[in-house]
């Protein structure tokens, strides 16, 4: 009993079809409490029907999900989840105040309103209607809903899209306010940034599986630790790809670039054929990490 | 729950169109229709009752375009993740529509007593009014099975048509006399006739018919079958 309520997430062999699409194909997944997950994914990789099924909106068709060690639902109504959803508009004709103060008297243990209100960085706007806010604003509302009930889990379904630079800044630093109180957060987003930069541990989903689970730097790490490029003058790109350490190779515009586990000795080879003009060595982004960790075809 | 209702009154009171459509409108009509042409004092009363009911109509129908707006924004589905369980939303909501009748009722009986000198029994404004509110009932569930079903905007259409219609059919606008006498006996069987005959009733002195209570069940199960299918349809894709 002790290891099933250590976990705050549990997916066990999770399928979910929509009709010929399986949206989510076979997850397995373990969440700790506390700490910031991110789920990285593009669009329709899957986030959305990941995220439905784990709040119980959604039911499997076949594998379990729970929370807290039961059912979705049970958690839900005892109050330990809290969610943004996403593309959800603004309720109308009701006051931010009036919204955030109705929700967090739906649960148990409740933060106070004003607390809600100032850690969601909205301290100001208690009094305005909901459905008059700038789109910033209606979207930090939503993050006030989310959080009024003090959950244990909260669950953020792309909650900085459509959101300007500066909005999106603030509403990360509300984010990790609530992050810090030892809560377990759990988001999904399409920006590598936001993952890296927000996120302990980051799942990346493609086509309904995950096909990756680690901090930014383990996924820098698997999609091999350098980026090698230098200009061609003909040499066959076959024989690139026997060189030491090369994982990956993919020549553009006359020029090759080399993912390798193995800089040193791959520039040490390529120094051996001649073959170092305009040569750069870098290190791998998330970027590519992630299209390789996606990308149908990381070969050309 | 208490909650939930004071926030979705709240909500449905500072709907311009609700205030307008639900309470103003009613008042107007009735005025205008009961003070244009010769004096006709037996059909202040009747246009007085008729009117309530076509306002307690109105708003009771109105509740399920607050549903399917709801739906529309997603706050249903917040809902659905906070610990409120789905039949403590729709209760409230059902509970919502029985508070928001009360306005029109109250409204158009008061034009009825202080402007065109209505005079009526204590127990007769108290039996109009109690009646009224409880013979609404039937109309929230039509406007709810709309709301779960329909989109917004067409909740919206199929609520103004279902009141306008139900409530000229049922001549809660203009006495059934002037009907054909084919309309007239169809009617009898329609809900806002039945309804508005339980305020008339009270208003003659007398209970109110068994027939009009027995219709008026009838359709309150029709359209509580009604309300009942479409939330199982609607819920599913909230």
């Amino acid at each position: 009993m002790t290891t099933r309520t250590q976990t705050a997430v549990s997916f066990t062999g999770t399928v979910k079809t929509y009709g010929e699409v399986r949206a989510v194909d076979g997850v397995d997944l373990g969440i700790a409490p506390g700490g910031t997950v991110a789920l990285l994914g593009r669009n329709g990789a899957g986030k959305s029907t990941t995220i439905s099924l784990l709040l119980g909106l959604t039911e499997p068709d076949s594998g379990t999900v729970e929370l807290f060690g039961g059912p979705p639902e049970a958690s839900v109504r005892a109050g330990r989840v809290g969610a943004m959803l996403q593309e959800a508009r603004a309720v109308s004709r009701v006051t931010v105040g009036e919204l955030v103060a109705f929700v967090a008297g739906r649960y148990p243990a409740p933060l106070p309103v004003a607390e809600a209100l100032e850690l969601a960085g909205i301290a100001g706007l208690a009094g305005r209607r909901v459905d008059r806010l700038s789109g910033g604003q209606a979207q930090r509302v939503r993050l006030a809903v989310a959080l009024a009930g003090n959950p244990a889990l909260l669950v953020l379904d792309e909650p900085t899209a459509a959101l300007d630079v500066e909005a999106r800044h603030a509403f990360w630093t509300s984010m990790r306010g609530y992050a810090r109180r030892g809560h377990t957060v759990l988001f999904s987003t399409h920006y590598l940034e936001e993952a890296d930069a927000h996120a302990d541990r980051i799942l990346v989903i493609d086509r309904g599986r995950i096909v990756a689970d680690g901090t930014g730097d383990d996924l820098r790490r698997s999609a091999g630790g350098s980026l090698v490029s230098f200009d061609l003058a003909g040499e066959a790109p076959e024989a690139l790809s026997l060189l030491p350490g090369v994982r990956a190779v993919e020549v553009r515009e006359g020029r090759a670039r080399l993912r390798t586990d193995d800089s040193d000795a791959t520039v040490l080879a390529l120094a051996g054929l001649g073959a170092v003009r305009a040569l750069e060595v870098a290190p791998a982004s998330l970027d590519d990490a992630f299209l390789a960790l996606t990308d149908p075809e990381p070969v050309r | 729950m208490r909650d939930y209702l004071r926030l979705e009154v709240r909500r449905t009171l500072r709907d311009p169109g609700f205030v307008v459509g639900g309470i103003a409108m009613p008042v107007l009509m009735y005025l205008l229709f009961t003070n244009l042409g010769q004096d006709e004092s037996g059909w202040r009363t009747g246009g007085m009752v008729g009117m309530a009911a076509y306002g307690a109509l109105g708003s009771a129908l109105n509740t399920g375009g607050g549903v399917a707006e709801d739906r529309a924004t997603g706050w249903l589905r917040q809902l659905r993740v906070t610990p409120m369980t789905p039949r403590q939303v729709v209760v409230g909501r059902a509970l919502t529509g029985t508070v928001t009748v009360l306005p029109a009722i109250v409204a158009v009986l008061a034009a009825g007593g202080l402007l065109n000198g209505v005079r009526l029994a204590a127990w007769q404004w108290a039996g109009i009014a109690a009646l009224l509110w409880l013979g609404s009932v039937p109309f929230t569930l039509l406007g709810l099975g709309n709301g779960y079903r329909l989109s917004g905007q067409t909740t919206g259409v199929a609520n103004m048509l279902c009141g306008l219609g139900l409530a000229v059919l049922g001549g809660l606008w203009f006495p059934v006399t002037l009907f054909p006498h084919w309309l007239r006996a169809l009617s009898r069987y329609t809900p806002a006739n039945r309804f508005a005959q339980l305020g008339g009733s009270v208003a003659t002195g007398h209970a109110p018919a068994p027939g009009a209570v027995a219709v008026l069940i009838g359709w309150l199960l029709v359209f509580g079958s009604y309300a009942v299918l479409s939330y199982r349809r609607g819920a599913a894709n909230l």
